[in-house]
């Protein structure tokens, strides 16, 4: 009797194949992207998405060609950030054009079109058992936009994940084929509470062939502005993770301003956090173009 | 999945795809040797862990044109994507209080079906937001191409 591996096809609806059909066009279309670095933490409330966007508004003012996926579907916060949370997804004759800033980056949030008065819903007839079927229907829309959007020739693509370590490595599992092009950069707080979070995801990550740029300490001291000082926000003992630290940003409340109101960085010339981003883009630069072997 | 016939030994094809009725849908399969038929009856939680994965479920293109059945009516049926023919189909409802319905020009359907199907009709009501604000009535390439401009992209 013949077994499964004896009959090609399964005879008729090809699911295998359309799932590789798929993973083809997230390669076609994500052809021309040169690096993609996923921002992470494990933590919620650390200030990914305010360092992903900003991190890109640093990179893009260098020249660098720049676009961020909001792949955090559940509570997206780019679009408000940058500014684009009016915007359309406007089709073109083969791919579907994204909205971008004022400074220039492309920007993909669920937030442009899903007003934050609503929640992301998926029609099921399974009702009430989302836990079982919901991470796989958002891995596959994640998968139609990155084919169906237009991202062209670009020299960072930033994916802004969603909290969660355990996120982190399903996101790692799902770019898998577009390496050795992605890393992960991670961010995290002073306080131990966060350190030990990230720290599972490093932890995490590592079993894996994952390349870890490093991470970030961001909310490193609260900047004064009467003062013009960084004062202590927490009260932890300084202590690093395992992997490359890239810097240090301190918590700046005109910044939080900035990010309620889509502006872009380039407003807050010459400060502290701005000098403090400046330095990371370029330690992001560096160890882009480094050799360095994914950690096993 | 794969069915084999066992008396045949054969592998069996994927014949219609029943109209999706309360998440569960009838698939049915038959062996090409012997014409032996059965009915794969999936419940909700099966047919949603397919449809999560963002595939169709249906048969080969020549079968599907030779039954005539794949094509199940299911307006209003959150399944309905998976079964060729039925997407886009959407409940009926309340008209009464909408602005002016926009036309869309077959060029700009074209190109709207490139727009993931979960975020269409979200793209779709802006692009039609876009036309009315600016005096049209009918959605066309030239009006993509300005919302494409306006939005500076």
């Amino acid at each position: 009797m013949k077994r499964y591996h004896d009959i090609v096809g399964d005879g008729g609806s090809g699911i295998l194949e359309q799932v590789a059909e798929l993973r083809g066009r997230i390669t076609d279309g994500l052809a021309g992207v040169r690096h993609i670095v996923a921002v992470g933490s494990g933590k919620g409330g650390v200030g990914k998405s305010t360092l992903t966007l900003h991190l890109a508004g640093a990179l893009r003012a260098r020249g660098v060609r720049i676009a961020i996926l909001d792949a955090d579907f559940n509570g997206p916060s780019q679009a408000r950030m940058a500014g684009v949370h009016g915007a359309l997804f406007v089709p073109g004759r083969h791919k579907v054009s994204l909205p971008r800033t004022m400074n220039g980056i492309a920007v993909f949030s669920m937030g442009s079109v899903i007003p934050e008065s609503e929640a992301l819903d998926f029609e099921s007839a399974a009702q009430g058992e989302s836990h079982t079927w919901r991470a796989t229907r958002e891995f596959a829309l994640l998968g139609e936009i990155l084919a169906s959007f237009e991202w062209g020739a670009l020299d960072l693509l930033m994916f802004d994940l969603p909290p969660g370590a355990e996120r982190t490595v399903q996101y790692a599992d799902f770019l898998e084929p577009l390496k050795p092009r992605v890393s992960f950069l991670l961010v995290t707080i002073p306080s131990e509470v966060s350190r030990g979070v990230v720290a599972r995801s490093v932890a995490a990550l590592s079993k894996g062939p994952n390349r870890l740029l490093g991470y970030v300490e961001n909310m490193s001291g609260y900047y004064c502005r009467d003062c013009n000082a960084i004062k202590p926000l927490f009260e932890s003992e300084p202590a690093g993770l395992s992997i490359p630290c890239l810097g240090t940003i301190p918590f700046d409340p005109e910044l939080a301003r900035h990010c309620d109101r889509g502006l872009p960085l380039a407003e807050l010339p010459n400060t502290r956090v701005g000098r403090a981003l400046d330095q990371i883009a370029q330690q992001l630069l560096d160890s882009l173009e480094s050799t360095t072997e994914p950690s096993q | 999945m794969k069915f084999l016939c066992v008396p045949c030994d054969s592998p069996m094809k994927l014949q219609t795809v029943g109209p999706p009725e309360r998440g569960s849908l009838s698939i049915v399969y038959s062996c090409p040797e012997c014409g032996y038929e059965i009915a794969m009856l999936t419940n909700a939680y099966e047919t949603q862990a397919v449809q999560s994965l963002g595939v169709r479920i249906g048969p080969e293109k020549s079968v599907a044109d030779a039954s005539g059945e794949a094509n199940a009516s299911a307006a209003g049926c959150p399944f309905a994507a998976m079964i060729p023919g039925t997407q886009d189909v959407q409940p009926s409802r309340d008209h009464s209080a909408e602005p002016a319905p926009v036309r869309w020009t077959a060029a700009a359907e074209a190109r709207l079906a490139n727009v993931p199907a979960f975020v269409r009709p979200m793209a779709k009501a802006g692009i039609e937001r876009f036309a009315r604000e600016n005096g049209c009535l009918e959605v066309d390439e030239k009006i993509l191409d300005a919302a494409r401009e306006f939005f500076g992209m």
